[in-house]
């Protein structure tokens, strides 16, 4: 009976849509249940801010499950971030350099720093886990050098601070929103077409349908409510765009389908001809560059770059957990970006909520766990499932 | 080299039968003081089933990695249609048509079956633009799923009903016929099956051993390598027997018993 529900679950897990309900659902009974109990949490306002203050912890989600996917970890990604953020900081503060680039130099930084943590693991053949265990403490420690002896460095930069402040007027953000579910649409279509002219089997019409409404009324709901408030945020088309990317990049490349074969099975890539070294050094540049991204946003929302706000705090564990609300496996070989950055909303929505709530920090730590946990448990039932072991 | 002196048995074999399609001569192998394959002959022809039977450590698997690329031989040389070849690495076998099946499968779980097929060799668009690395080229995903379905049917596997079911929902059986339809998808002619039987049940080796019939009949050559007897007997055309590295003779399964086989796998003879 249990083993039957477990394999049901872990099928269901298994598609694409299915994998995306659980952690849709966890994101709207979370948001009901806030918006009972405090009604301002449904307000435009604190949308936009809750989706600002996501974007972040969302960045560094996508990033991490590249590497998730192959089965390795990235315990670096925030203070990654953090050094990238720094150097940001010097470069266009102190230094006089203009801030597109310097922009430019910390996103090429986070690729190196990520790119020599994956020529490590991929030649030493050392765990994941402690090669970027080391980037940690390290990166902390450079991080501190570079920032100097205050500890911090405020960024006046207005192209920096354009990065989070800017949003779309009102008619753009409704233009980009409508041509996004056509493309939406027209792939799902295009697809069905030719599924049937080649004889293949086709999903059932109602889901594509349900598939179709339901991304349109979420991409529609959210341009409203942001429109309500100020518009659609520019930071929220960079992540969805590089998300787009990763997206693609991951399902629709022989690079991708080489990932899920890394973290589903290793010695039957290697077989194949996958280069594993390759593999793992491009996969952690990548993540190395959305760490850079995400240390950017960061250091443009707070107008500044300290050491707290990304290698002290809660940033690193709460993008992983992200990732894994998400339905990425811990263990490898399944999972998707986007599903990342619907964790990164529910973890968002739990400490929005609780802080509107007056929960205190003990409180918050402990429901993050809690939701932390449950979804490991998840992973894990399914995943017993899903192998029939 | 001359061909004809190094195939003594060419031509001595039963009437209908097609020409040696491959062969293995002298092949050596030392692991430190052991001899695991010593001046070993091994032949293959098309649409026929070799059957290679012998105890644990006779030197089977090591022949077929051998053949297969995946460990080199000291000494020996491999023949195709009378040309000698070079076999050093698993990519050398694949061009020249040799596919291994090994008996842990190699199938990633995590991936449907199309994606399995077609693992490290994908179909993609705009294959001609060189600028764009090989990787990054999108997966043409229709044509692979096409092709999986014409391989599988191919093969008459007919158990199989979407081409995007993940593998790990797969039976052992059903398993078994997709690892075998990714050997013999391209243009192999020579299929190496290692134990493919070894942990199935009744009903899914009755399904393996159907699909070995029919590579014998899309004209591979097969080598079956199994410790079962009733199910080489069913399906081998001819079984060589290997014991302590040599090859100790090729049987006509038509004229020789299972008695005489574990005879000669045990005591040489």
């Amino acid at each position: 009976m249990l083993k039957n529900i477990q394999e049901k679950i872990g099928y269901l897990r298994e598609t694409q849509l299915g994998s995306f309900i659980p952690v849709l659902l966890a994101l709207i009974v979370i948001w009901i249940y806030f918006g009972i109990k405090e009604p301002v949490f449904l307000s435009p306002r604190n949308f936009y801010f809750l989706f600002m203050q996501s974007a972040v912890v969302g960045t560094l989600a996508v990033g991490v499950t590249l590497v998730l996917l192959m089965g390795d970890i990235d315990l670096s990604i925030a203070t990654v971030a953090g050094v990238c953020a720094a150097i940001v900081a010097v470069l266009s503060t102190k230094m006089g350099v203009s801030a597109p680039i310097a922009c430019l130099a910390g996103l090429g930084a986070g690729a190196v720093l990520g790119g020599i943590m994956g020529t490590i693991i991929a030649y030493f053949r050392i765990p994941s886990f402690v090669v970027t265990l080391a980037g940690l403490l390290g990166f902390q420690g450079l991080m501190m050098k570079i920032l100097g002896i205050h500890g911090a460095i405020n960024v006046r930069d207005p192209f920096i601070r354009g990065l989070t402040t800017t949003t779309l007027p009102d008619s753009i953000g409704l233009i980009l929103a409508a041509i996004g579910i056509i493309i939406f649409g027209l792939a799902i279509w295009n697809n069905r077409r030719a599924r049937n002219a080649k004889n293949l089997d086709n999903d059932l019409l109602y889901l594509s349908i349900i598939k179709f409404i339901f991304f349109s009324t979420l991409v529609i709901t959210a341009t409203l409510i942001l429109n309500a408030y100020r518009g659609v945020p520019l930071t929220i088309i960079i992540l969805l765009s590089l998300t787009g990317f990763l997206g693609w990049l991951t399902t629709s490349t022989s690079y991708g389908r080489a990932m899920f074969a890394v973290g589903g099975n290793l010695e039957s890539a290697r077989r194949v001809g996958i280069s594993i070294e390759y593999m793992r050094i491009s996969a952690f540049a990548l993540v190395g560059f959305m760490a850079a991204v995400g240390g950017i946003i960061g250091a443009s929302r707070y107008a500044s770059v300290s050491f707290n706000a990304f290698a002290g705090g809660p940033l690193l564990l709460e993008a992983i957990g992200a990732a894994v609300i998400g339905g990425t496996s811990l263990f490898g070989g399944r999972g998707s970006v986007w599903n990342a950055i619907l964790g990164a909303l529910v973890i968002g929505s739990l400490g929005n909520g609780l802080d509107l709530a007056g929960a205190r920090a003990a409180d918050k730590l402990m429901f993050s766990g809690a939701i932390l946990l449950i979804a490991v448990t998840l992973d894990a039932v399914t995943r017993g499932g899903a192998s029939r072991k | 080299m001359n061909n004809n002196n190094i195939n003594p048995l060419k031509n001595t074999s039963s009437e209908q039968t097609n020409p040696i399609h491959f062969s293995a001569q002298g092949i050596m192998k030392k692991f430190g003081g052991i001899d695991a394959l010593n001046d070993v002959n091994f032949e293959l022809r098309r649409g026929e089933v070799m059957g290679l039977v012998g105890d644990n450590g006779a030197g089977k698997t090591t022949l077929m990695k051998a053949i297969s690329g995946a460990q080199l031989c000291d000494s020996g040389a491999f023949f195709i249609d009378g040309k000698e070849v070079k076999i050093n690495s698993p990519h050398d076998a694949s061009r020249k048509g040799i596919q291994i099946v090994y008996q842990d499968l190699a199938l990633c779980e995590n991936l449907d079956v199309t994606a399995n097929l077609f693992l490290g060799n994908e179909i993609r668009y705009l294959d001609n633009l060189k600028i764009i690395p090989r990787a990054l080229r999108p997966l043409n995903h229709l044509s692979m799923e096409e092709q999986t379905k014409a391989a599988l049917r191919k093969l008459k596997v007919h158990t199989i009903t979407s081409m995007r079911t993940k593998i790990a929902f797969l039976s052992g059986g059903q398993r078994q016929s997709i690892a075998i339809a990714r050997a013999t998808k391209s243009d192999s002619s020579i299929v190496l099956l290692d134990e493919p039987t070894a942990a199935l049940g009744v009903s899914q080796t009755k399904e393996v051993l159907q699909l070995v019939k029919r590579l014998r009949e899309t004209n591979h050559a097969v080598v079956l390598i199994s410790h079962n007897l009733n199910n080489i007997f069913e399906v081998c055309d001819r079984i060589t027997v290997m014991r302590q590295g040599e090859n100790i003779g090729v049987f006509d399964t038509k004229n020789t018993t299972p008695d005489q086989i574990v005879s000669s796998i045990t005591r040489g003879e």
